[in-house]
């Protein structure tokens, strides 16, 4: 074990803490803020569907996908970014419960 | 009981699925603790994410989600939003911090983390009652298709599915119910997905449904303003505005706090895994549910073009089946010999379960549905046996009755509990109580209201404590029960939310409580506090007394 720099780990938490909030404000947007103004987001379409209907049925979905695996991905990367291996496994302390 | 092609057909495809799942339980049988409840942490992500599909897609998800829909219009997307935006709640900030702080269950992670015995088992009795409803739920909805399908009595298709999911999960345990749901997860996912492509196909030329059904609806709408009729896409038809954003609310964060959802996070190695799993689960889900929409718009296009304005002697030949159950009503109330819009009635079920039939698909199409949709309703009722169990044996028993179970005692009592779990929840499903699919339909309220926020503070914030939690998960129940009481049976709403939306206030106020309760107590030992520092890195650092270390 090695002593990590405070600075060094309060800078990673402040990194994914910040992406998990843009990324949940971009959530909100496709779903509760379209909903919210539903009646005058339906004068247009996509795909033929009037655009409130389409978030809603796709839209939406196809965001919150696209949103995890940038998630999967990007975290991946912050991890590295930091010298921090995200496959390591510490076998001691997944079995914290099963040696007591 | 009629002996014929398609009999035999689907007897065989049911058959050879249950054979398999029946095989992999048999192949992956539990032999630790940690394989019976965490299926041993070695789960690779994308097979997670297949298991998190199954293991959520349920009964109702199969059967009624296209036919709320479509009965719904607008309004029913409530649905399709609230029940996928719930694992972006979960994977952003909850899974991968519960995965790191190791633990077997979420009643455990609760007490252990809150230092709170009453808590754990507070977490306990409602992650039992929360997912026993919901089992019963899923029993009985593989009765009816069973029944149905084969043609025998409905509590005969009852109890096959009882006898199936108490061999397998008390065999496999989460390792041998992680593999049966990737299984189960192929089963439902191609039979949901062939007789959509197909229709999609025969309306529009087009074998890509999700890009063609825009057509439809736009047919769908001259259709609507020809009769007068409040046109499918119009939102807020059928509650108001806030009852669709607290609904869909109540939903995301239910999602996020279902024991039984949860616990699959901790069936992989790592927090990264956990995001992985999050990210492939939702891809899985979304098959099922942005096809769900496409198949609304195709049932009420048929419907409108097909059966409406044709005379009522001579309806297309698959409505016959579905008048003589009910499920499609249809009665010539002007008398004029044709049947008009207005006078069809169409229960939610028919959308999916009809498909094959309108679209004349054959009797191999119409067998694999009753495949997928057993296989939806087992899988989830699998994951719910497990919850239960791990409940009862490990937070219950091993934590509080005999921590000094041996393995082999403890694991001896986990199989039991399934046992007597699924056989309970199978006699209950035999006549179910009306109130059944009610308590089913608020248990994404009662879980939005006590184990999300409980969870959302307990990683995110260090300070909240024992008393704190206590006081939360109690009036966040109360608050969800009392709006769901008033609402109903007084008619006092605040803004025409309705029962199903409750748990926004549920959820509101168990924050409130848990914070107020916690900063006016004492704060958690150092330890504790040191423990949910410690989340906010990976597994490879650990946090202790004020510094960070890396393992190496």
């Amino acid at each position: 074990m090695r002593k990590l720099d405070q600075k060094k780990a309060d800078a990673y938490f402040k990194l994914r803490t910040t992406m998990i909030i843009i990324y949940l404000s971009i959530g909100f947007l496709v779903s509760y803020v379209v909903v919210f103004n539903a009646e005058a987001l339906s004068t247009f379409n996509v795909i033929g569907i009037p655009f409130h209907y389409y978030m809603g049925a796709q839209g939406a979905v196809l965001t919150f996908i696209v949103l995890l695996f940038i998630n999967a991905i990007i975290s991946d990367k912050i991890d590295k970014k930091f010298g921090f291996n995200p496959e390591y496994v510490d076998t001691a302390d997944n079995s914290k419960v099963e040696d007591q | 009981m009629v002996v014929d092609g398609q009999f035999l057909v689907s007897i065989l495809l049911i058959g050879s699925t249950f054979a398999l799942y029946i095989g992999i339980a048999i192949f992956n049988t539990a032999k630790q603790t940690s394989e019976f409840y965490v299926a041993g942490r070695g789960v690779p992500p994308v097979f997670n994410g297949m298991a998190i599909g199954a293991d959520w897609m349920s009964a109702a998800s199969f059967i009624g989600m296209a036919g709320t829909v479509m009965v719904l219009g607008y309004d029913g997307l409530a649905y399709i939003m609230g029940w996928t935006g719930g694992y972006l709640l979960l994977t952003f900030l909850l899974a991968p911090q519960l995965r790191k702080y190791g633990r077997y269950t979420v009643p455990e992670f609760i007490g252990d983390r809150y230092r709170s015995d009453t808590a754990r088992l507070i977490a306990a009795v409602a992650t039992i009652i929360i997912s026993f409803t919901y089992s019963v739920g899923q029993l009985s909805g593989s009765g009816v298709v069973i029944g149905r399908l084969l043609e025998v009595n409905t509590a005969v298709g009852t109890m096959i599915g009882v006898v199936l999911i108490a061999f397998y999960s008390a065999m496999g345990g989460m390792k041998g119910i992680t593999w049966t749901q990737v299984a189960q997860y192929l089963v439902l996912i191609i039979a949901y997905l062939i007789p959509v492509i197909f229709m999609s196909l025969q309306l529009t030329s087009n074998p890509a449904p999700w890009l063609s059904y825009g057509e439809v609806i736009g047919s769908m709408r001259e259709l609507d303003q020809e009769l007068g009729i409040s046109e499918y896409v119009v939102p807020f038809t059928e509650a108001t505005k806030w009852q669709f954003l607290a609904l869909m609310f109540t939903l995301m964060a239910g999602t996020a706090g279902l024991p039984h959802v949860i616990v699959r996070f901790y069936t992989v190695a790592t927090m990264k895994a956990a995001r992985w799993s999050g990210a492939w689960a939702l891809l899985f889900i979304g098959l099922l549910y942005l096809s769900a929409p496409v198949y609304a718009a195709f049932s009420r296009f048929i419907l409108m073009t097909q059966v409406a304005n044709s005379s009522i002697d001579d309806l297309p030949a698959w409505t016959e089946p579905w008048i003589n159950t009910g499920q499609l009503s249809v009665a010539d109330e002007n008398g004029d010999g044709i049947l008009q819009w207005e006078e069809l009635s169409i229960h939610n079920d028919i959308v999916v379960m009809a498909t094959p039939e309108i679209a004349n698909l054959g009797i191999f199409v119409i067998g694999l549905m009753a495949a997928g949709a057993m296989a939806a309703a087992l899988s989830t009722a699998g994951g719910l046996m497990i919850a239960i169990s791990a409940a009862l044996s490990h937070d219950i028993y091993y934590r509080s009755i005999n921590p000094k179970a041996s393995e082999r005692k403890r694991l001896l009592v986990g199989r039991y509990s399934i046992v007597i779990a699924t056989v309970a929840a199978g006699l209950l499903a035999l006549n179910p109580p009306g109130a059944i699919t009610q308590i089913v339909a608020w248990a994404f309220g009662l879980a939005s209201g006590s184990f999300f926020p409980a969870l959302l503070l307990g990683v995110w914030w260090k300070r909240a404590n024992g008393p704190g939690v206590i006081a939360g998960m109690i009036t966040g129940l109360t608050v969800t029960l009392g709006y769901i009481f008033f609402s109903q049976s007084l008619g006092i709403q605040v803004l025409g939310i309705i029962d199903t939306g409750a748990g926004i206030f549920g959820a509101v106020s168990a924050i409130l409580a848990n914070v107020i309760v916690s900063l006016s107590t004492k704060p958690p030992a150092q330890e504790a506090q040191d423990e949910v520092t410690d989340l906010r890195y990976p597994e490879q650092m650990h946090y202790k007394d004020g510094e960070v270390w890396l393992k190496e």
